[in-house]
């Protein structure tokens, strides 16, 4: 994913002068070309994030769309009031692109992780965020939002699904109808929740921009008034735009996701997934409980 | 002081008493600066107050929010009665400004948390230099502000890209040594590759000088500049100046009164 980001970013910049690209020495070799081409707009800054976000908004407020790459706690941790105030409340376009997600620098530690994304996000009124699950998606959903004048957060992750899904900005995909209930798919969850799905009578719903949330796919989909939601950042993120999209049916929600804790392991990132539950075999288990009792 | 500098300062006391709060101390700090920013040294004026070929202030220091509006009322931007409407539920003026409630232009950008306002007015002096637009961005902000971090990384983004045309304006009311030694601002920002002046920045003349002089060193120097404007908290009201109650506080009727005669009767030799 974060080769197709780097191609679409470097096609925007070069195909559009009133454009910059700030980088937070991170990803500076695989934007060599645009850097050295765009040296004026393109820019590695060094390590100070939040100054460089408040740069960027005055970019903005002089009609040059900014772009930032870094890691997820650095942007949407440290610079969040940078993202608020200077963005948000300023009503400033600009786009944000952080590797990283959850924990996919899982030897990194904890300071590297960011599963509280989602909802710093969601207390900014105004920011849309974008999780794709594959590279195709990412270029899709980047493509229809990067000039729309918003503030708009993508998150990349190391660990894409395997087949493309067809999404569309501000969308849920409907990936198949059943009649037991709903299961959610976020973002790079998708893969695991197909598997553990397997022929269950079950519909898949599959979110990929996280805001705005597409409470009227999520509504026109409520089956037996059942939701199982499959979260790939802190476990039941999602729960207040779904509670927000249902609130005037009575429905059962289960949650799937990262345990809220301080996570102190290290080792790989698929490790952390079978410790917290998140792969097929322990989705199944959730399904079969949750759907069929 | 300028008998028109007495009249802003009275309209800023009959906004804080109409809407029940005000930071006149940081506002009156920085009255003749905003007065001479927007009198002689921008290229501004309520005609080209949305064009591109405007000069930008940046008010980084947000407490002085109100006298940006009223320098900008006084240059016929707003109505005099709209700005006593100050800080009531449904106004466009608080106590910091919010721009998208400014369509007409004036506010550009929408202050409050410090250290903010700054890297922003870097970005648009780096915006205007991608484009290679001349325009010149100005910067108000307080000694206090210069704490912050962001204020110094921006400092360095803009050194790094000789960015000219930027010239930060710092009131240095000395409330940075009410809390931490800094030491000397001149000799930092000197370090970090400003062209620095420093003046009286309750004499207008002095700031309008000084600002341009500072500008034609910062453009042989290619580096951004900045002037120290060295004033007081509350200065043109005796009691302002004096008590320090009058940091955040509004005047009730009695206390207008009070005020007023103050300043029409403020000797600059006192």
């Amino acid at each position: 994913m974060r080769k197709q980001m780097i191609d679409s970013v470097s096609k925007v910049i070069a195909e559009n002068e009133n454009t910059s690209l700030f980088l937070v020495d991170i990803g500076v070799w695989g934007f060599r070309d645009v850097l050295k081409n765009y040296s004026e707009r393109a820019i590695n800054c060094g390590i100070f994030e939040d100054g460089m976000i408040s740069i960027a908004a005055g970019m903005s407020l002089s009609g040059i769309t900014p772009f930032i790459y870094g890691i997820s706690p650095f942007i949407l941790g440290r610079a969040y009031d940078q993202l608020k105030l200077d963005f948000c409340y300023q009503k400033l376009a600009g786009n944000f692109i952080t590797t990283g997600a959850a924990y996919d620098f899982s030897k990194l530690g904890y300071s590297h992780y960011c599963p509280e994304d989602i909802e710093l996000a969601r207390t900014m009124p105004g920011l849309e965020f974008i999780a794709a699950g594959t590279p195709k998606e990412f270029e899709i959903l980047f493509n229809s939002t990067w000039n729309d004048g918003n503030p708009t957060y993508y998150r990349l992750s190391n660990y894409c699904n395997k087949f493309d899904a067809k999404v569309a900005f501000g969308k849920a995909a409907v990936i198949k109808k059943g009649s037991k209930g709903v299961v959610i798919a976020v973002s790079t969850m998708l893969d695991s929740v197909i598997e553990a799905c397997g022929d269950e009578d079950v519909t898949i719903l599959y979110y990929t921009t996280l805001v705005p949330f597409d409470g009227i796919t999520l509504r026109e989909n409520l089956v037996n008034e059942k939701i199982l939601l499959c979260e790939p950042h802190f476990e039941g993120a999602l729960l207040p735009a779904i509670i927000d999209s249902v609130k005037d049916c009575a429905v059962k929600i289960k949650c799937v996701g990262v345990p809220r804790k301080i996570n102190r392991n290290y080792g790989t990132k698929i490790e952390k997934d079978i410790c917290f539950g998140l792969i097929d075999k322990d989705i199944r288990l959730e399904i079969r409980k949750f759907f069929n009792n | 002081m300028l008998k028109k500098l007495k009249e802003l300062r009275k309209t800023c006391l009959k906004m804080s008493h109409a809407g029940k709060d005000g930071n006149l101390q940081s506002v009156f700090s920085s009255l003749e600066i905003l007065y001479a920013l927007y009198n002689g040294v921008m290229n501004w004026s309520p005609q080209i107050a949305t064009s591109s070929e405007r000069d930008y202030l940046i008010v980084s220091k947000g407490q002085a929010t109100m006298g940006q509006y009223v320098v900008l009322s006084d240059l016929g931007l707003f109505s005099t009665d709209e700005l006593m409407t100050f800080c009531n539920f449904d106004s466009r003026f608080g106590m910091q400004a919010d721009r998208t409630k400014f369509p007409e232009g004036g506010i550009e950008n929408s202050a409050g948390s410090l250290g903010h306002g700054f890297p922003m007015a870097v970005g648009v002096a780096m915006a205007h230099k991608i484009k290679g637009k001349t325009n010149n961005v100005y910067v108000l902000a307080g000694d206090g502000e210069m704490n912050e971090g962001t204020m110094w990384e921006a400092a360095i983004f803009a050194t790094s890209k000789k960015l000219s045309k930027l010239c930060l304006i710092i009131d240095d009311n000395e409330s940075i040594s009410k809390m931490l030694s800094i030491g000397s601002l001149e000799k930092k920002l000197r370090e970090f590759g400003f062209a620095v002046a420093n003046c009286d920045g309750h004499n207008v003349n002095e700031i309008m000088t000084n600002i341009k002089s500072l500008q034609k060193e910062a453009e042989m120097n290619q580096s951004p500049a900045c002037l120290i404007a060295h004033t007081v908290r509350g200065y043109g009201c005796q009691t302002l100046m004096t008590d320090p109650s009058w940091f955040h506080r509004f005047p009730n009727d009695e206390e207008l009164k009070n005020l007023t005669k103050e300043v029409d009767t403020f000797c600059e030799n006192k």
